[in-house]
């Protein structure tokens, strides 16, 4: 014989092996009545893979302090959680959904997470294009319950809004209230362009920027959509027209991928001026960069409705603060992944102490339509859910700073905008297209807001309106 | 010695060569070179390693075009013809390296060279009747070379000789008029050699049949008429009694190459 | 040849019988399992056998295959989603009748997988392969950047709307999974049928000696563009269940992820028989879940560290074993058992359907 006896037995071994622990799998296991099985999905790949700790200590957190779980590891929230029950029910996490923003593999992980592992209830998912697919999901699948953690496109609770789907935040437009009206009043932008990832929330956070931008008076001159995959971005770049021939650019792109468009910027165009950039919550992703970075201090950007220094100085605020810290070491607590993922968990909780531990419609019915979260001052601090289960949320726009470390950028809040909608006063609506590459067109509006945006000093908002 | 009459009396070319050269980058392989193949002649090309005499084959049947001249089979001009053309025009050939399909059997082989010539090759459905009829010739065929003890066998398992035998079935099952084998005897055993050489004097008088081969004794056993390559040119022409006295090819060639294998 | 019969007979008691099981599956297994294991199986086991028909009877291995699927995907569901309150909100939203659509999706796919196939018919080996590369490339960038058909955000509801005969989907999964099924027996039944034909057989041979065949009187370029067509219909077949069962579609599903997916799970079934391309599928899907569920909840950020480690491990294991895949491993057996019983002679590698036919 040639073939060595081993080579042909112990594959075939390895093979019976296998195929019995695969197909051990395959044998349903029972429920239990006495608990409520949940999971989170945020990504572990990709452009946001740093939600995956994030996005879990919040969530942990959160049922930490409202439900009595324990984490596992202070260090390391993804180690999971103990204890902790609502509605009279165990909370047993049953996954933590692992995605790469693409929404193939956020639809695969949805179905692990709620089909093969049984969940009821899901918190998350973390990135635009994810919520697209998730919602689609929510839709055909009345009973499971989603609660999204920090996915800002538009058409999840706007054009789909399954019965079954939640948001406790805003979306893209949302977050990018009064931007445009601030560089158009501060800055004297009258003309910019915008550059962007191709995908839901970049485009969802321009509509926003084109709506508060347009709105007041200013002109749109150039978008410009590149890959999400990310690569060479000097090729987009050239499509911007030359800085003396625009006010400012708004930059929508994402991730690890933010410096790199920058930096391939300067190479085209020279050192950047700080008066002549802003853009949406992916600038915070500069925050450790100490190149390009320093040299936007005092540019404006938008934000999740959260801040990194210089925060509220408000009783909630100040207590979110406390109670959110206690429970892992090494988080900041202000961070918008953070901060959301501890609503959406805060909410579950309080909807299945309502529903007596019950998941499903009973559930959905018993969700909190309003939350009273750390960062909203409107409405004696109650944020409100609208119609299509979508937060109506304070937002506040922020400057780029100087932080302790050496060369590296912070944030802080100068603005306050208060309930700010998903359709803008009208302006977006479920009946008219989502967000895309070139809608909403670029129109003069009045907004809600317009002209009323109040001026935060050291984390206090003044009567003063920006002008 | 069988000594093949020269039987064929109306002098239809079934080849005409004219001017035929190949190049190959810089080299020359094959130069200026004319060739008349009359209907049922059959001719041996002779000539050292690196003649031509491959090349030449391959720029008869199409695997290679002509850089200069006419390749004329049949009375018709086919210099810018694909093989596949020539092939349905009934001209079959064998190939040095046997170039069989090792993954196929030899039945499925030697249908294949059947399908080629008779039509619906593209044909993704099985048609009973036709099948029956193309396997039936495809097994006669093999059992011309002796082979159908090994119908059911892959190609790929087969020997030397099996090659050869497959290789000479598949030329013949195509049923052409015109047959061009290269080196047919090359790795066969002597017994072998006696089966083939038997085969092809027993070949239908309406074949013309085209020989490369080394074995002279077969060559000249077999052919009617002799063409002597070297260098890419054709510089003797005769009968195998010509051959066999001129001088030229026995410094050339017979002195050193006859019997070698 | 008794161990070719008995290994013929074995061949045929397991296919029977994983057709019983296939059957019965709805009732054996969990509704995950026959959802995500079974049916994504079966559908990515269409994609492999796509590939598979190619490489084993045409010596073509393509990379454009999950390019073909995502190409018919894409055709059907920017044909039959319609523009409705609360529904897709991603590409042209054409909103044809279904039955219609999936024709159309199916019969666009085969003319670009012509277009496609008389382009690389010329090109051999590693050309090939790259050259069908570009092809998924292209069509991964296509519908990236054309956001009017789909961009980057995903395509949705293509399972909502499906012609009558196949029914509801959405919440029917047994229902999805029989026709899958079904698919599935038909492309393996067709492509078993097929290379016994003229066309099979000839691209057989075009498979070894394309130049003998040139000579023997055959259009290489056009056998190779046909075969190249049918692998494309297959492909869309894989398509558009695949589209039915994601019930979306997004540009990743046919990203270089997604194909090289496709060419490990054909390696580790084989590329030398059609039916490795289910084995491997499955082979895939249930390494792929079980790393999945079984990563110690700490060990985060190497998740897909893990899985493709793992994915990457086995299949070494199985190309340095068995260069031909789990098949060719059982098809060695056999041949090791032949030596041992049987009169010593070579025998060929893999019991080709046309050595059945012909026998």
């Amino acid at each position: 014989m040639k073939v060595g006896k081993w080579k042909l037995l112990l594959p075939l071994a390895l093979l019976a092996v296998g195929a019995t622990i695969g197909t051990s799998g395959a044998l349903a296991t029972p429920a239990q009545a006495n608990e409520v099985r949940f999971a989170i999905m945020t990504d572990c790949k990709g452009a946001f893979a740093f939600g995956y700790e994030v996005d879990t200590a919040g969530t942990i957190a959160a049922l930490s302090q409202y439900a009595g779980a324990k984490p596992k590891n202070k260090k390391k929230p993804s180690a999971g959680m103990t204890g902790g029950s609502a509605g009279g029910k165990r909370l047993n996490l049953v996954g933590i959904g692992c995605g790469d923003e693409t929404p193939a593999l956020a639809l695969k992980e949805t179905r692990r997470l709620m089909v093969q592992l049984r969940a009821d209830i899901m918190l998350g998912p973390l990135s635009g294009d994810e919520a697209v697919s998730i919602a689609q999901w929510a839709r055909q699948n009345p009973a499971k319950t989603v609660i999204i953690g920090t996915a800002g496109s538009q058409d999840p609770t706007m054009q789909i809004a399954p019965k079954n789907l939640f948001r406790y935040h805003g979306d893209g437009a949302q977050w990018n209230a009064g931007l445009g009206e601030i560089v158009y009043k501060r800055l004297g932008w009258r003309t910019a362009a915008l550059i962007g990832d191709d995908y839901s929330f970049p485009w969802t956070s321009a509509a926003g920027i084109i709506a508060d931008f347009c709105g007041i008076g200013g002109r749109i001159t150039k978008r410009v959509w590149t890959p999400p995959a990310g690569g060479d971005y000097a090729p987009f770049i050239r499509q911007l027209p030359r800085p003396n021939q625009v006010d400012g650019y708004f930059w929508l792109v994402g991730g690890a991928n933010t410096s790199a468009a920058l930096t391939a910027f300067e190479q085209a165009y020279g050192p950047l001026n700080a008066r002549q950039h802003s853009g949406n919550l992916f600038l915070y992703f500069l925050g450790a960069n100490t190149t390009v970075a320093p040299r936007l201090v005092g540019a404006y950007m938008g934000g999740f409705g959260t801040f990194q220094t210089g925060g509220l100085k408000n009783a909630q605020a100040r207590n979110y603060v406390r109670n959110a810290s206690r429970w892992f070491t090494g988080q900041n607590v202000n961070d918008g992944f953070f901060y959301n993922y501890w609503n959406a968990a805060w909410a579950m909780v309080q909807g299945l102490n309502k529903s007596k531990g019950a998941v499903g419609p009973a559930l959905q019915r018993a969700l909190p339509r309003s939350l009273k979260p750390g960062f909203q001052v409107a409405n004696k601090g109650v944020l409100r859910l609208d119609s299509r289960r979508q937060a109506i949320q304070d937002q506040y726009p922020l400057q780029i700073t100087r932080a302790s470390g050496e060369g590296t950028v912070s944030t802080s809040i100068v603005g306050y905008v208060p309930n700010v909608d998903q359709t803008f006063g009208g302006y977006f609506g479920p009946n008219k297209p989502a967000p895309g590459r070139n809608y909403p067109p670029c129109v003069k509006r009045k907004l809600p807001w317009q002209g009323k945006i109040k001026v935060v000093k050291n984390g206090v908002i003044t009567n003063q309106v920006i002008k | 010695m069988t000594e093949a009459a020269p039987a064929v009396e109306h002098a239809e070319p079934t080849l005409r060569l004219r001017g035929v050269g190949r190049r190959f980058g810089g080299l020359l392989a094959v130069d200026e070179v004319d060739l008349d193949v009359v209907h049922g002649e059959r001719r041996a090309i002779l000539g050292p390693n690196g003649a031509g005499k491959t090349t030449l084959f391959n720029v008869i049947c199409g695997d290679l075009s002509a850089s200069t001249g006419t390749v004329e089979i049949f009375g018709e001009d086919v210099t810018k013809k694909p093989a596949r053309y020539r092939a349905k025009m009934g001209l079959a050939r064998t190939y040095q390296q046997s170039r069989l399909f090792d993954g196929l059997t030899v039945e499925d082989s030697i249908y294949l060279a059947i399908v080629g010539v008779e039509g619906g090759r593209l044909r993704p459905v099985l048609v009973p009747g036709k099948e029956r009829e193309i396997r039936e010739r495809a097994r006669e065929a093999a059992g011309r070379v002796a082979i159908s003890h090994k119908l059911g066998e892959m190609v790929g398992s087969l020997s030397h000789g099996e090659h050869r035998q497959v290789a000479i079935a598949m030329a013949l099952a195509a049923e052409p008029k015109a047959l061009m084998l290269d080196e047919p005897a090359s790795g066969l055993s002597r017994g072998e050699r006696q089966l083939l050489t038997e085969l092809l004097l027993g070949l239908d008088r309406d074949i013309t049949l085209i020989l490369i081969e080394h074995d002279m004794d077969i060559a000249l056993r077999v052919a009617e008429s002799v063409t002597m390559m070297h260098d890419g040119r054709v510089i003797v022409e005769g009968t195998p009694d010509e051959i066999r006295a001129n001088e030229t090819v026995h410094d050339l060639y017979l002195g050193r190459g006859y019997g070698h294998e | 040849m008794t161990v070719d019969r008995t290994k013929l007979a074995t061949e045929r008691v397991i296919g029977v019988a994983a057709l019983v099981v296939a059957v019965l599956a709805p009732t054996l297994f969990s509704a995950f399992w026959l959802n995500s294991i079974l049916t994504q199986a079966l559908i990515l086991g269409i994609g492999a056998a796509s590939l598979i028909f190619l490489s084993a009877y045409g010596g073509m291995i393509s990379l454009a295959q999950t390019g073909l699927m995502g190409i018919a995907g894409y055709a059907l569901a920017n044909m039959v989603t319609q523009r409705v309150p609360g529904g897709e909100t991603k590409g042209l939203l054409l909103g044809w009748d279904p039955t219609v659509g999936l024709v159309a999706a199916i019969l666009l796919t085969v003319g670009i997988g012509l277009v496609f196939g008389a382009v690389a018919s010329r090109s051999y080996g590693i050309y090939f392969l790259m050259l069908t590369l570009t092809y998924t490339v292209i069509a991964f960038l296509f519908v990236g950047s054309v956001t009017l058909i789909g961009g980057f955000s995903p395509v949705a509801g293509v399972d909502t709307y499906t012609p009558g005969f196949i029914g509801d989907i959405v919440t029917d999964r047994e229902r999805l999974y029989y026709i899958t099924l079904i698919t599935a027996v038909f492309v393996y039944l067709l492509v078993r049928y097929l290379v016994r034909t003229p066309f099979g057989v000839s691209l057989q041979g075009i498979r070894d000696e394309p130049v003998r065949m040139a000579s023997l009187g055959y259009n290489v370029a056009l056998h190779r563009t046909i075969a190249f067509g049918i692998g494309a219909f297959i492909a869309a077949l894989a398509g558009v269940l695949s589209a039915w069962w994601f019930g979306q579609l997004s540009p990743t599903t046919m990203g270089l992820d997604a194909t090289i997916q496709m060419l490990v799970i054909a390696v580790i079934g084989g590329l030398r028989r059609i039916e490795g391309a289910w084995l491997g599928a499955i082979a895939f899907l249930m390494i792929n879940n079980e790393i999945t569920n079984r990563i110690p909840s700490s060990g985060l950020p190497v998740i897909g560290g893990t899985f493709n480690t793992v994915i990457g491990f086995i299949f070494l294991a199985i190309v340095i074993v068995s260069p031909d895949g789990l098949m060719g491993l059982w098809d060695r057996m056999w041949d090791a058992l032949r030596r041992r019983g049987g009169p010593p002679h070579a025998e060929p590698e893999g019991g080709e359907p046309a050595a059945v036919a012909s026998s």
